[in-house]
């Protein structure tokens, strides 16, 4: 009996003293920082390691030159010009372990979350931030679900998957008709996990509205392909006029090249939220294959002085080309800031409703500016269409928004 | 634990007896299978190029993924250490090649001059240094210590090199016009380099003191050892021979890969299925087992449409489980 009691007595020491240590850990952790609790923290979820590790480095260094940014012009005025500090963890690409981090980072203090990059980590951090009561600012994720389970804490900046596939087929057609080649049979190509069958549905959906057909549809694993010879060959014995593609960088490489060399006779190679045919490095990459490719995705507004600043910054600072998502990190801390500017407290609960109700410029492109809807969707998100020329993909469509002058080729014989 | 024992014996006995008339009958039933698989296809493909195409990709893809399994199948066979490390080798290579590439100038073929050398160098310092002291011990122990190479080779490339993705371009590339399909020269000529690699690993197990010596091994490390064999060199001699293999293939895929750390997985689950298909330790049935899975996948394209060409691949594989549990070109117990 004493023997229990004995074990109780220490367990309870041994967790209060735990319970210490986390309650003295965040304010020493602060003070390294510059100043005991004189600091704001945002927690950000991207995966650094793994497979997207590329890309979670862009999302990464987005965040931390937009803390940078607000930091140089005086913190948040309206808590005294208390500085932010960005906490950072590693998903890894990998749903349990965002989910972990997440809850490592809350309890670390962060007032808010930004991430993840991947629908399957999103879904689970965003459980995990309603279950707390943090705001989550999403700056890529596609997957239209998570917005669907009513959460209170959830925003996301990027255009949902099925918006990516209305506006690509709705942008496909349009460019297609005013250049007198209207669209007769599109071709779809692309990964067969969630993001391809999702993006490909909303596309079906709307050629049917627009009266083209869409077909063959030919998916493929993306984790292990290594050849699109055969789907593009399909692709040309079907007689399609357009071949359209959603799919990841290597895979979306392939299928170019496979397009240079099988020759099918194409109006277009036209990306929706394709992840290859709008990056900086893909004309390089892919030459002479990627000549004259479609995308519609979400991008950088050219026109907006605070972006190219960013751009020649982040060449700077990381060495390497800016990609349209660092900007979406980048401003997934700006509507932060804003909030708790709004908001004048680091309150959870305040914070969201600030953020909720904050309208704020973007950098990228936009039919307005960042405002969210009642279920966190920014609702003036808009993906626009890039066509490689040159040695660059630039927007071409809509007008308004299009680069210096360029105007969208079609038809385009890809490989030039 | 039965498949191990049974198939680190193989290369030697089958040195011994030589192609039994049992190995011919299954081959016959393969290439038989294959042919009704084709005329399938043929009838249910919407226009016979697709077939054709299907067929020469998957025959030279095959040839890539039996060239990657090779070096795979060998350290299995004469170790028994299930290499985990084989995708994070051949991406290694592949940044070798991106290297030379980059800095001068030169044909990526050139890049096989450094890249099979350093891999086996590194290859052997692998075996010799770290995992021989873990030989013999429970299978866990070397897997996990592949386990950590993997890591430290993926997660070095990251942190020193970066996650963008590389491309390597191959001067003079082209579509080969081939039986009204086209084949990408520099797949074409991977092709041909797999096979004749395949010979010459195949020429050095057979045909050379150092084959024999590493035949003996895989035979009985104990009776090689009594009769003068100096088993730890073996072993690292062998997997120096299967790194290199990785080098290779690597430099040879490198054209038509995007390079990035994580490139090798792509390889390692197909390598995983070759391997056991063709029979583990079984270096030409690799490159059959490569070939198989490479029509495999092109064909499951054309009889599931909207599935995932893997699927087909899984099920030759389960079939060729349950009814050759060894492998079709292994041997039984």
């Amino acid at each position: 009996m004493r023997k229990i009691w004995t074990t109780v007595a220490l367990a309870s020491a041994v967790s209060l003293s735990a319970a210490a240590c986390g309650g003295s850990a965040p304010g020493g952790a602060t003070g390294s920082g510059g100043g005991g609790g004189d600091t704001i923290k945002i927690g950000t979820l991207h995966p650094i390691s793994g497979a997207s590790a590329a890309d979670g480095q862009q999302l990464e260094n987005g965040a931390k030159l937009a803390v940078e940014a607000i930091n140089a012009s005086g913190g948040i005025k309206a808590l005294g010009g208390k500085k932010l500090e960005l906490t950072s963890g590693d998903t890894q690409g990998k749903p349990d372990i965002g989910q972990s981090e997440a809850q490592r980072l809350i309890q670390g203090g962060a007032v808010a979350l930004v991430g993840t990059y991947m629908s399957a980590v999103s879904a689970n951090v965003s459980a995990v931030a309603e279950r707390n009561t943090v705001p989550f600012v999403i700056d890529v994720t596609g997957d239209d679900g998570i917005l669907k389970h009513g959460y209170k804490y959830t925003f996301r900046l990027q255009p949902p998957n099925s918006q990516m596939g209305t506006q690509g087929a709705q942008d496909l057609y349009e460019i297609a008709k005013a250049s007198g080649h209207p669209v007769k049979k599109v071709a779809y190509l692309h990964d067969d996990t969630a993001f391809g069958t999702s993006v490909l549905a909303a596309f079906k959906a709307q050629a049917a509205k627009l009266g083209f057909q869409v077909g063959p549809e030919i998916g493929y694993s993306p984790a292990s392909v290594s050849d699109l010879t055969t789907q593009i060959t399909q692709v040309k014995a079907s007689g399609a006029d357009v071949l359209a593609v959603t799919g990841y960088y290597a895979d979306s490489v392939l299928a170019a090249k496979a397009v240079a060399s099988v020759k099918p006779s194409l109006n277009a190679v036209f990306g929706i939220a394709d992840g290859a045919y709008d990056q900086p490095q893909f004309p390089k990459d892919a030459s002479p294959a990627g000549a004259g490719l479609f995308d519609t995705n979400y991008r950088q507004d050219a026109s907006n002085p605070e972006a190219q600043k960013l751009e020649t910054l982040y060449q700077q600072r990381f060495h390497d080309k800016l990609r349209t998502e660092a900007l979406l990190s980048y401003d997934a801390v700006r509507v932060i800031a804003a909030g708790l500017e709004k908001a004048g407290s680091t309150d959870r609960a305040k914070l969201r409703d600030a953020i909720s109700g904050t309208t704020l410029p973007s950098t990228v492109i936009g039919n307005g500016p960042i405002k969210f809807d009642a279920a966190g969707q920014n609702i003036n998100a808009l993906p626009v269409v890039t066509q490689v020329q040159g040695d660059a993909a630039k927007v071409v469509y809509p007008a308004k928004y299009a680069q210096a002058g360029a105007k969208p080729i079609f038809p385009a014989t890809a490989g030039g | 634990m039965t498949n191990a024992e049974a198939t680190v014996s193989a290369p030697a006995a089958r040195a011994s007896r030589g192609p039994s008339r049992d190995l011919a009958v299954r081959t016959l039933i393969v290439v038989l299978v294959l042919a009704a698989a084709l005329v399938l296809a043929y009838v249910r493909a919407d226009k016979p190029v697709i077939v054709t195409q299907a067929v020469v990709t998957g025959i030279l893809t095959g040839g890539v993924y039996g060239l990657v399994a090779m070096g795979l199948t060998l350290i299995f066979g004469v170790l028994d250490v299930v290499n985990f490390a084989h995708g994070a080798f051949l991406t290694l290579a592949l940044f070798i090649t991106y290297g030379v590439v980059h800095s001068t100038g030169l044909h990526p073929y050139l890049a096989l001059v450094v890249a099979v050398p350093v891999m086996f160098c590194l290859g052997w310092v692998a075996q010799y240094g770290v995992l021989n002291r873990a030989m013999g011990r429970p299978l866990e122990n070397q897997l996990l210590i592949t386990l950590g190479f993997s890591l430290l080779i993926e997660n070095g490339l990251l942190l020193f090199l970066g996650g963008n993705p590389h491309a390597v371009r191959f001067p003079g590339d082209r579509g080969l016009p081939l039986f009204g399909a086209v084949a990408d020269l520099s797949r074409v000529l991977a092709f041909v380099a797999a096979l004749v690699l395949a010979g010459a690993v195949y020429f050095v197990l057979r045909r050379t003191r150092i084959g024999t010596a590493i035949r003996a091994v895989a035979a009985n490390r104990q009776g090689a050892s009594l009769i003068g064999v100096d088993v730890r060199k073996i072993y690292a001699l062998t997997f120096a021979l299967g790194t290199a293999c990785a080098g290779a293939a690597g430099t040879l895929v490198a054209p038509f890969t995007t390079i990035q750390p994580t490139a090798g997985q792509m390889f390692n689950i197909i390598a995983f299925v070759v391997v056991v298909l063709g029979g583990m330790g079984n270096v030409l049935g690799a490159v059959a087992g490569g070939l198989l899975i490479g029509l495999a996948e092109q064909l499951g394209g054309i009889y599931l449409p909207g599935q995932s060409p893997l699927l087909l691949v899984f099920i030759v594989f389960v079939l060729v489980l349950f009814l050759r549990p060894q492998g079709l070109f292994g041997r039984g117990s």
